[in-house]
């Protein structure tokens, strides 16, 4: 099946164009450290010294190692400058980093009195990896689907714009209003990608009405229940890389994050709505809300899931390392995993919520069209 | 009452009502999947091979999701046999890239929630990120699955005789359809949550290299882009799934 696939010669010259846009990416990305500022050193030499064993309070064993590391530097004021840097390695490597020779480093120099040149490493070079990935993704999704598939990741990219911009608005009223702007601008999110997807047709209205009704009364009821349980539970403390009031910010996450979901669950329902009344102009407002829920109930469980995973997936590596430091399974829930289950919990309702509107609305919008 | 079992009820409550049957499954399935979720963690933190736990766990809340979210035989077991060779390709794939990337563990900017932790706990974080790597994609890859495989049943429903070949090519333009949306919701899903995060970079001013090489966000990035590449994968394999099965059916 897919060999007749390949054997098509446009698909032979796109592998082609692929495959070389692919070497020159990865030979720009490995070779672009003039681009950086910070200087950017390759490691050509690495002597490990003696491995240490190391207990903790908890009885957790551990090794660390000590490095000395000969790097070459390649860009800036010392290109080609050869500088010794010291590194410690552990083998969980948490925070620290086991390096290799061949590994591109960005280290901190100084040349101190005399010419001996010294420094510190600050991290390590990965944009090679995220170039790589999208490369793979863009072939996969162009060899597979074409233009369907182009335009799906033009609508990421220009949600990803738009996502910038709206961090840049957040910054410069200091965080205030966080709710408002991303609430506006979720708005502004689902409108863009529904015309991407569907262009601007009836079908795209009904959507994207269920999409914000959906999403809002979802977000009314949580904030009820919040005040009737008065957020027993809700550990906004351990809220990660906060810098401004966390609570808003939280409600600004979870409504981004469940209206990707609420969107494609939308488009499906109302999709096949409308197909159904092609099929057959005839059927009855009522039909189509019954349709439109059996759709829906198949979708939502699945969809539910994706979410929480994605959710979930993110605290697995703290909530193990507070149960390796002698917390019970109880506070390790509750530090890492209760907001993201909060965060599941409302898109869930979200998701379930948007089923009855897209029926309801699709349904009315095909409806009055046979009175007519 | 807290706010987790008053959220819980609200939409055990909406999904029945929306849902029947189907909604009490699909609240079941989410317990399901949390209880295998944290017991992957205790599991690892008694030391068992992560690897091994990942794919196990992994199989497992496929299963959940995809049996538990439909009833016709034909689509869940294509959806399932489909999903465990996606799962397959996404570990080859999801070792080495988290090897190169070393993103494993925390960054400079988790500093401040981990005061006071002991960070060498003899567990190598590298093989953690490998799962939560895996287990963020699996939810995207059992429902697009399950997406292309009913949308795949239909068809054969109404026409018995379809052939493989037209039949893949059914797949792929159910896939075409889902797509776009399905990157958008993995979209907000990863970035919604990393809202805080992004403030964070824009605030201190981070400048555009030291984000595209920052620990956090390569790491957050590769999740989202592998599970493009779970879903991107899922569409012809799917439907190559669901082919064979009715070129099964049609020598019979």
């Amino acid at each position: 099946m897919k060999l007749t696939h390949i054997k098509n010669p446009s698909t032979k010259w796109l592998l082609l164009v692929f495959l070389l846009v692919g070497i020159v990416a990865m030979f720009f990305v490995t070779h672009n450290q003039q681009l950086y500022q910070k200087p950017i050193g390759r490691v050509i030499k690495v002597t490990n010294g003696i491995r240490q064993k190391q207990t903790d309070t908890f009885q957790n064993v551990d090794h660390e190692t000590n490095q000395k590391l000969i790097v070459k530097i390649m860009n800036g004021k010392y290109k080609d400058h050869k500088v010794t840097l010291t590194n410690e390695f552990s083998d969980s490597g948490g925070l620290d980093q086991k390096y290799q020779r061949g590994n591109q480093l960005f280290v901190n120099l100084s040349s101190s009195s005399g010419h001996r040149l010294i420094g510190t490493i600050s991290g390590y070079k990965r944009d090679g990896v995220l170039v790589f990935l999208v490369w793979l993704v863009m072939v996969l999704l162009i060899l597979i689907m074409r233009r369907k598939g182009s335009l799906a990741f033009l609508s990421v990219l220009l949600n990803g714009v738009i996502f910038f911009i709206a961090i840049q608005i957040d910054l410069s009223l200091q965080g205030n209003h966080v709710m408002l702007i991303f609430g506006v601008l979720s708005f502004v999110f689902a409108i863009l990608t529904l015309l991407l997807v569907l262009g601007a047709t009836k079908q795209m209205l009904a959507t994207l009405g269920a999409t914000i009704i959906g999403t809002s009364i979802s977000v009314l009821i949580s904030l009820a229940v919040f005040s009737l349980t008065h957020e027993r539970g809700m550990y906004y403390e351990s809220m990660q890389y906060v810098t401004q009031v966390p609570r808003p910010l939280f409600l600004a996450e979870t409504l981004l994050g469940s209206l990707g979901a609420v969107m494609d669950e939308s488009t499906d329902i109302v999709a096949t709505l409308f197909e159904l009344k092609s099929l057959d102009p005839a059927i009855s407002a009522k039909k189509l809300f019954l349709s439109g829920r059996k759709v829906g109930q198949t979708i939502m469980g699945p969809l539910v899931n994706v979410l929480f995973m994605i959710f979930m997936a993110d605290t697995f590596t703290s909530a193990l390392l507070y149960i390796k430091n002698g917390n019970s399974w109880g506070y390790t829930f509750a530090m890492n995993m209760s907001l993201g289950t909060v965060q599941s919990l409302i898109s869930g309702i979200g998701i379930v919520l948007a089923i009855p509107v897209a029926s309801a609305l699709a349904g009315l919008l095909l409806g009055r069209r046979v009175k007519a | 009452m807290t706010t987790i079992t008053g959220l819980g009820l609200v939409l055990l409550m909406l999904m029945v009502i929306v849902g029947g049957r189907q909604g009490w499954k699909a609240f079941l399935s989410l317990i399901l999947n949390f209880g295998f979720l944290f017991m992957a963690v205790i599991l690892i933190a008694f030391h068992l091979p992560p690897l091994a736990v990942t794919l196990v766990t992994g199989v497992i809340i496929l299963a959940i999701t995809i049996f538990m979210g439909d009833d016709d035989l034909v689509t869940t077991q294509t959806a399932f046999y489909a999903s465990l060779v996606v799962l397959v390709l996404l570990v080859l794939l999801i070792i080495p890239v988290e090897h190169w990337a070393m993103v494993q563990g925390f960054g400079e900017e988790d500093s401040d929630d981990l005061e006071g932790m002991s960070i060498l706990i003899g567990i190598k974080f590298l093989k953690i990120a490998v799962t939560t790597t895996v287990l963020s994609t699996l939810g995207a890859i059992a429902e697009a699955a399950m997406a292309i495989a009913a949308g795949l049943a239909e068809i054969v429903q109404q026409h018995p005789q379809i052939t493989a070949q037209a039949l893949f090519k059914n797949g792929i333009s159910v896939g075409e359809q889902i797509i776009g949306t399905t990157f958008n919701t993995l979209f907000f899903g990863f970035f919604g949550g990393f809202l805080a995060l992004f403030i964070w970079f824009a605030g201190l001013h981070y400048s555009f290299g030291e984000i595209v090489n920052n620990k956090i966000f390569v790491a957050e990035l590769i999740m989202v882009l592998v599970s493009f590449v779970g879903v991107i994968l899922t569409v012809p394999i799917t439907a190559f799934v669901m082919g064979r099965r009715q070129q099964r059916s049609l020598t019979k």
